[in-house]
């Protein structure tokens, strides 16, 4: 998708209280233009969600651990969707006390060139209401890849928590150039251990990953007195970008 | 556009034609043609004494099985390469549905006819259809209720890697406990689940009594 250049002013990562509805309703629905409002979230099957992002998102995959998928619509057409799973493993532990399942991750996101200017910030924007409302989710996961040229905007521009770049688990290669998660690995062969592995008769290399810039939004502002890393200025765009 | 009407026998399907038809779309291609008749002419380019067909050479295997004869041709005067760009493009050349309008379609067309018979005709399948018609119907605010609600009663899955001799401890300890567990009124429908939280119960209120 084409990059969306900010105009508004971006409220400064330093100067972010907490990621709350009421600042994304300042951000992107204080004051939309028709065509934003027209903007429809609704629940869509995960095989539709599946269609749509592996089509279009530029990783042309759909996340195995997703649990929620909605659609953007206007006029009855879907032009984008997004997805929320369970995410990493670790992603909940940035929050003192919580559980797994008081964090959702956005996996994916796209929306159609055809929508106007600041979608996304509607789009997340409405879903991120909706959560809050409507379920006990405590806050959301986001990342970007800087490998793409992504610094976040659409999360700086909804006033998402910056907590720095990801620890990025490397992946596994056992000798058949497939890069898997140390957690396939565990469910194949009982454990990821390189010890076990060695035992195991296979000559495992360990490539490492690139980190990803991570956001956080706050669902219950209970979470922010727990949140464990620093919150952190805003990364800013440098040259070109893919966002 | 001359539209002609030929008579099965003059007409002969492409020899190069690279389209195939699973047997499904086929099937439902027939029922299609059953229902609406010929409503798209074929291609087709006059060959010596017959007309060789560069679009529709699917539906012309079918059309001798429904009784359609003649059928209406457009005729086109092309050389070999052009006659196969032609059927190649006319094969290959098509939009891509919304899935948001197409989702709304069937869902009129669902008050009128039912999921069996608009299967024998689209090239939907009973889930692809149940899936598309499912857009729209269901409200974001319930969605997500009902989601939130199947999350606090969903089971938790906890795994662990044994060696032979730990399982079969564990297993030893679980064949005991499995009894009073079916006995008792199990907190989840998973009895070794039931049976694990039973023993650590046990653990954990041995070692308060300590």
């Amino acid at each position: 998708m084409e990059l969306k250049c900010i105009d508004s002013p971006i409220i400064s990562a330093g100067g972010v209280i907490g990621s709350t509805a009421s600042n994304h309703e300042v951000k992107a629905g204080s004051n939309p233009s028709p065509a934003l409002q027209s903007i429809r979230a609704k629940p869509i099957p995960p095989v539709i969600a599946k269609t749509v992002i592996v089509k279009n998102h530029y990783l042309h995959t759909f996340p195995a651990a997703t649990m929620l998928c909605f659609g953007a619509f206007m006029d009855d057409r879907l032009l984008g969707a997004i997805t929320f799973g369970c995410g990493p493993a670790n992603a909940y532990r940035m929050v003192e006390g919580v559980t797994q399942e008081d964090c959702l991750t956005l996996s994916r996101l796209w929306l159609s060139d055809e929508l106007p200017s600041n979608s996304e910030s509607r789009f997340i924007g409405i879903c991120l209401k909706y959560l809050k409302k409507y379920t006990q989710v405590k806050f959301v996961v986001s990342y970007a890849d800087p490998e793409q040229g992504h610094v976040g905007t659409i999360y700086q521009a909804t006033g998402w928590i910056y907590t720095g770049l990801s620890v990025a688990t490397p992946r596994v290669d056992i000798g058949d150039g497939v890069l898997r998660h140390s957690r396939s690995i565990s469910h194949s062969l009982g454990s990821h251990a390189t010890g076990f592995m060695r035992d195991c008769g296979l000559k495992t290399k360990i490539i490492p990953q690139s980190r990803k810039h991570r956001y956080i939004y706050l669902l219950n502002q209970e979470c922010q007195k727990m949140l464990k890393p620093a919150i952190l200025p805003y990364p800013k765009l440098s040259g070109r970008s893919g966002e | 556009m001359n539209i002609v009407d030929i008579r099965l026998k003059k007409l002969k399907p492409s020899p190069w034609n690279p389209n195939r038809m699973e047997e499904a779309i086929v099937a439902r291609l027939k029922s299609s043609l059953a229902r609406y008749g010929m409503v798209e002419p074929l291609v087709v380019r006059p060959i010596s004494d017959y007309y060789e067909i560069l679009g529709g050479n699917q539906r012309f295997k079918l059309i001798s099985e429904i009784g359609l004869d003649p059928v209406p041709c457009v005729i086109v005067d092309l050389d070999d390469t052009q006659a196969k760009i032609l059927a190649q493009a006319l094969n290959g050349l098509h939009g891509e549905d919304d899935l948001g309008l197409k989702a709304k379609i069937l869902t009129e067309a669902l008050q009128t006819i039912s999921p069996k018979e608009l299967i024998s005709i689209l090239p939907e399948t009973a889930d692809s259809l149940k899936s598309l018609s499912q857009i729209n119907e269901i409200d974001m605010a319930e969605h997500l209720q009902a989601w939130n609600k199947a999350q606090k009663g969903k089971l938790r899955h906890l795994q662990v890697q044994l060696t032979s001799d730990q399982m079969a401890v564990v297993e030893k300890a679980l064949n005991l406990i499995l009894p009073e567990v079916k006995a008792g009124e199990a907190s989840s429908p998973n009895l070794r689940g039931c049976g694990i939280y039973l023993i650590c119960k046990s653990f954990l209120e041995w070692r308060d009594r300590q």
